[in-house]
């Protein structure tokens, strides 16, 4: 089975995002800001869970920001899907385990926020293979740490490329939220002696670029089946399932 | 249940008010000297101070910073004098070990070079660091510890807060650089404290913001500025 690199142009494999992105609806900043998301303060003071991107916030976004939500979901899919497989195999315990079922359901959160968000315009939820990577300790808490770091550079990279404010206020509410995964699994692992892994390697954190962090991804091999590909875009297992 | 410290629940006297003020005095006076600032233009962050390849370039080098954006970099300037006089201190008196002098350690080197960043990007226009005293905080491993994860819990929903309101694209990217450094401090100290349980390192899936005003006088109820 050949390898499938998928890329953000083929999971928007019918053009939908560059369609949505073209056809912005003409609400205006003013009203859309109103009904957009909670951000700094209030709702921080008053312990949010979500960021509340309203349902259909995207019909106010940019093609640029649409493009980044969903890049951002693709990789919040990957994560979740990551953890959820971690924690239903059982192969973790200890504190290994408390990190794996709390991520679990922060990559969930992020994945549902990020759907509300974009609506009718989220790109579908891919299928994975993460290859044996979920089934011991050892080798989960190196690819966790790997997303996680990977998660950390690719909201940072994107973050200044972000047309709206509400959008880069919810973004900025993720982008720490997988810092801290990040730290904490280095600081998991470092506590083990197993690893050299600082929780915090440098005084300013790297970014990524889009395609930076898509070749990473790639590079796991752990993204399968896009959901709808066509094996004439080089999808080579499932066939089509229309969204 | 671990008791996650508000900086409002360090509580002291007052002290920041002053630093706060200047900080504004600074931004307004910068409004009206643009042109000055260009011809200190082309700062990196980090430049010369040894940290590798820093992929933040900040303002100077692209026209000018706004009054908005130096008020919001005097800011941060501040926490970061802060927290770097925190971990300072610390070593120095906390009798930390192990993992925990380790994080400090890491920790102190980081906020120095925030500090060293900030100030080099701000030039003539940087506040000045204020006299700080962490009495009882820096006076054993426990304190310190609890203290540190509200130092950085703070920090990073300081830079969240200010992160949409800034109009330099480079100081947007920075401030994003650091940002992710706040939260790994503030998971790596939760850790040290809870292995991983109480407090957890990410209690949360969205990180709270704070504005301005919040933390200022926050930290200003904690009496560590002088």
């Amino acid at each position: 089975m050949a390898d499938i690199h998928p890329t953000l142009d083929e999971l928007d494999r019918d053009g939908a995002l560059r369609e949505a992105g073209a056809r912005v609806d003409p609400i205006t900043r003013g009203s859309f800001l109103r009904r957009a998301l909670a951000v700094a303060g209030g709702a921080a003071a008053a312990g949010i869970a979500l960021p509340a991107l309203s349902p259909g916030a995207a019909l106010a976004q940019s093609g640029s920001d649409v493009d980044i939500l969903n890049y951002a979901l693709t990789l919040e899919y990957l994560e979740a899907a990551f953890y959820a497989e971690a924690v239903s195999r059982g192969a973790l315990s200890g504190e290994l385990a408390t990190f794996a079922r709390t991520v679990a359901g922060h990559e969930r959160a992020h994945v549902l926020a990020l759907q509300r968000a974009l609506g009718s315009k989220a790109v579908k939820r891919p299928s994975f293979d993460f290859k044996g990577t979920t089934g011991s300790q050892d080798a989960f808490w190196r690819t966790a740490l790997t997303l996680e770091d990977t998660g950390v550079e690719a909201y940072q990279g994107a973050a200044v490329n972000i047309q709206s404010r509400d959008i880069l206020t919810a973004a900025i509410s993720i982008h720490p939220i997988e810092a801290r995964h990040a730290a904490w699994i280095a600081s998991i692992s470092s506590r083990g002696g197993t690893s050299p892994n600082s929780p915090a390697p440098q005084p300013f954190n790297p970014a990524r670029t889009m395609d930076e962090v898509l070749a990473v991804v790639r590079s796991t091999g752990f993204i399968s089946t896009m959901a709808g590909a066509t094996p004439s875009q080089g999808m080579t297992s499932q066939p089509a399932m229309t969204g | 249940m671990f008791h996650r410290a508000k900086l409002a629940e360090l509580d002291r006297d007052d002290a920041i008010l002053e630093t706060a003020a200047d900080a504004a005095d600074a931004a307004r006076s910068s409004g009206t000297t643009r042109a000055a600032f260009l011809t200190r233009g082309g700062l990196m962050v980090g430049a010369g101070l040894g940290l590798g390849s820093l992929p933040i370039a900040l303002a100077g080098a692209q026209g000018g910073l706004s009054s908005g954006d130096v008020r919001i970099l005097n800011y941060a300037l501040t926490l970061e004098y802060l927290e770097a006089a925190f971990y300072a201190d610390a070593l120095k008196r906390a009798g930390l070990r192990g993992n925990v002098l380790a994080f400090a350690r890491t920790a102190h080197g980081d906020e120095q070079a925030h500090v060293d960043a900030l100030k080099r990007t701000l030039g003539g226009k940087a506040v000045k660091r204020p006299r700080f005293d962490f009495m009882d905080a820096t006076g054993s491993q426990d304190a310190f510890l609890r203290t540190a994860m509200t130092l950085e819990d703070t920090g990073v929903s300081a830079y969240q807060g200010q992160a949409p309101n800034i109009a330099s694209r480079d100081v947007l990217a920075a401030a994003g650089a650091i940002l992710a450094v706040e939260a790994r401090h503030a998971a790596w100290v939760a850790d040290l404290i809870g292995r991983g349980s109480d407090p957890s390192p990410a209690p949360d899936a969205f990180s709270p913001a704070l504005d301005m005003n919040a933390v200022l006088a926050a930290v200003r109820r904690t009496g560590f500025i002088q």
